[in-house]
């Protein structure tokens, strides 16, 4: 029994350490951004000081110094253009898929799955060229990357789902009047709302976040993504903004961060519904 | 106007699976049909055609009038209710019944009109707001039912819909089901595998094995004169007893042989068929309420005893199962409770031939019943 509580005990305090560890990067980069931009450099682990602190001075030189409000927009549109294409074809795919016994079925499936398996890096070249010779190269084309690149997990936890879901509900839809459409509108999908959040969540986080792919294929003088500009920040101007690029950080986190808060609990449902039926 | 006519149905799954194999069915409107059998032979396959979930390999199913081969499923006038309900989860009560009207466009206030009434037969008025993963086993049968009913269909299609029921719901929602058939005078298609349902609820039941009808027929009919080994052997519990026997003729008239005992046939019962028997092999079939334990009946019938020894006695309450051993076979016997036989007991027996049944040994279809 005092075993038992010790050992809990030991793994509070462990597990506390490490989030601790997660969580100092992101309180360092917010306190760092209302500091000025000599003492983010010379004592970066202190906390702002009346003589430190220069209040949202940082925040404003990052949204009217570098298009920083541009790229938020671009980026939403992005990430919320993507994250619809996926999960509405994604859903549908892995609907008929599953349901549909052709022979070639399976063998979507397959390459759905290979396509997870396949690194980025090794078609990165290709798909750049490939892209703006499809002149891909904007916001909206770029959703269509977005979706060849999410599809493989998406129809993959989408058909594991769909796989959960007893036939004679679909049967049942049939006879009531259903064709194809509206049982995939009226039944499957709210059925499955929980798969839609998970994998809404999941895509939404690392389109967001992502800079690889917009940097490779964006035509970079219209249009930029949040992470383009904050790497655009270090690098491209003779002096290195450390207060700016701070501030735009904290920006960029703080939509994640609400909305990961706010879908938590359906994405802890979700993974559990999943594990459950399946 | 909902007979349903099933002629020469094959249905053949992707592989050479054949399901189901040269099905004829007449059906008559407002007739309760059991489609009874054990498991795997054809007979969700059946129904599933008949409601246009799996289509008709070969031959012509017509619901009224109507070939309906190539009619979809929600053009037929059916209604289905599913063993595991199938109810919609994220739809209330009320919408789950009032799913299929709004499909088919029906007015607002005649879906509430008609959900209500359908709810107020079944008792489920309380339930309309719930979602069904709030309600018990019971109540999702109801809801699934009550679902099918307010389409007002010409036929109900029900496969297999109490078999997630413990015992006692099981045996209140027979008669309800029975008494909903009355009301509703709608043709009723009933799959199960449990013979209690199909001997107490339907008119007519048909026996399915490997995919073959074998034989259709009143509850009592089928019971009484079934028409080869199968039919007897699945319909009675405990089964009937089947003996390998010769069947031959002296002075005294027809008998049947095995172990040297003899088994006289009454004369009334006898038939010309049986000549063509004449010192060959048969089945006997006997049913366990045909053997008897009594000094009484043995004594008064001397031409119709074996000697046997108990190997258990079952009391079961209101009669008593005892396994006999008889030669190299084992016979079941339900006796009065009142036996004074236990296990372990040699005695003679009596068999009731007037009721026995007898099979041609290698066709085993039915020679005298
Ligand atoms: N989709 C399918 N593909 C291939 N074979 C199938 C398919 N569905 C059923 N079968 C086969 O057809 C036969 C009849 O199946 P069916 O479901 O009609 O049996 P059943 O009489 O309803 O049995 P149960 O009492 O177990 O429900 C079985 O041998 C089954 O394996
Ligand atoms: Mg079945």
């Amino acid at each position: 029994m005092n075993n038992k509580k010790a050992t809990r005990g030991i793994a509070s305090l462990l597990l506390a350490l490490a989030s601790i560890v997660y969580v100092s990067p992101l309180f360092i980069i917010l306190f760092n951004s209302f500091k000025s931009r000599t003492y983010i450099n010379l004592k970066p682990f202190s906390l702002p000081n009346s003589e430190t602190w220069v209040g949202l001075e940082n925040y404003i030189a990052g949204i009217d110094d570098y298009g920083f409000l541009d790229s938020v927009g671009w980026t939403l549109m992005i990430t919320v253009g993507s994250v619809l294409a996926i999960l509405l074809f994604c859903s549908m795919f892995a609907w008929f898929i599953t349901r549909a016994k052709a022979w070639y079925s399976r063998l979507l499936f397959m390459l759905c799955i290979f396509s997870m398996v396949v690194p980025f890096q090794m078609v990165m070249f290709t798909l750049s060229k490939t892209a703006d010779t499809l002149r891909l190269n904007t916001p909206w084309g770029i959703i269509i990357i977005y979706l060849g690149f999410g599809a493989g997990l998406a129809v993959f936890l989408f058909c594991g789902f769909v796989k959960s879901i007893p036939l004679e509900i679909e049967e049942a839809a049939t006879i009531d009047g259903c064709g194809p459409i509206s049982t995939f509108f009226r039944i499957v999908l709210p059925i499955m709302q929980p798969a839609y959040i998970t994998v809404g969540i999941l895509q939404t986080m690392w389109i967001w976040n992502d800079f690889l792919l917009p940097y490779l294929v964006l035509d970079q003088r219209h249009y930029k993504t949040i992470s383009m500009v904050i790497q655009m920040m270090r690098g491209s101007f003779g002096r290195v903004d450390m207060g700016a690029i701070m501030a735009c950080l904290v920006m960029a986190v703080i939509p994640m961060i609400v909305f990961y808060l706010a879908a938590q609990k359906h994405i802890i449902e979700g993974v559990a519904a999943g594990a459950v039926k399946g | 106007m909902a007979s349903i006519s099933v002629r020469h149905v094959y249905k053949t799954y992707p592989g050479d699976v054949t399901a189901v194999k040269d099905c004829n069915l007449e059906i008559a409107d407002k007739e309760f049909l059991i489609l009874v059998g054990p498991s795997g032979c054809g007979k969700s396959t059946t129904l599933r055609m008949i409601a246009g979930l799996e289509e008709i390999s070969e031959g012509e199913i017509y619901i009224g009038d109507r070939l309906i081969n190539n009619v979809p499923a929600k053009d037929r006038d059916i209604a289905m209710v599913f063993q595991n309900y199938a109810l919609y989860p994220h739809m209330t009560v009320y919408k789950n019944m009032g799913f299929a009207l709004e499909m088919r466009k029906t007015p607002m206030d005649e879906i509430d009109r008609r959900v209500r009434e359908a709810a107020k037969i079944l008792d489920i008025e309380h339930l309309l707001d719930r979602k069904p993963k709030a309600l018990s086993g019971g109540q999702r049968q109801r809801v699934a039912l009550g679902r099918a009913m307010v389409r007002n269909p010409a036929v109900f299609l029900l496969d297999e819909p109490l078999s997630n029921l413990d015992a006692k719901l099981r045996a209140s929602m027979r008669t309800e089901l029975t008494k909903l058939h009355k009301k509703l005078g709608t043709t009723f298609v009933y799959v199960t595998h449990d013979q209690v349902e199909a001997m107490t609820m339907g008119d007519r039941i048909v026996v399915m094995h490997n995919g073959v009808v074998q034989q259709v027929d009143t509850p009592q009919k089928l019971y009484d004169a079934p028409c080869n080994v199968f039919v007897a052997g699945f319909i009675g519990s405990p089964q009937m007893n089947f003996l390998d026997a010769v069947l031959n003729k002296d002075g005294k008239g027809w008998y049947v042989e095995m172990n040297g005992d003899r088994l006289y046939i009454p004369e009334a019962k006898a038939t010309e068929g049986l000549n063509a028997y004449v010192g060959r092999g048969i089945k006997l079939g006997v049913r366990p309420e045909d053997i008897y334990d009594d000094e009484a009946f043995a004594s008064a019938n001397p031409d119709w005893t074996l000697d046997v020894s108990i190997d258990v006695s079952e009391p079961m309450g209101s009669e008593v199962f005892l396994y006999l051993h008889y030669g190299e076979s084992t016979l079941t016997a339900r006796v009065s409770p009142r036996t004074t036989s236990k296990a372990g007991d040699r005695l003679s027996v009596a068999i009731d031939m007037s009721r026995v049944h007898l099979f041609d040994a290698e066709s085993e279809d039915a020679i005298l019943n």
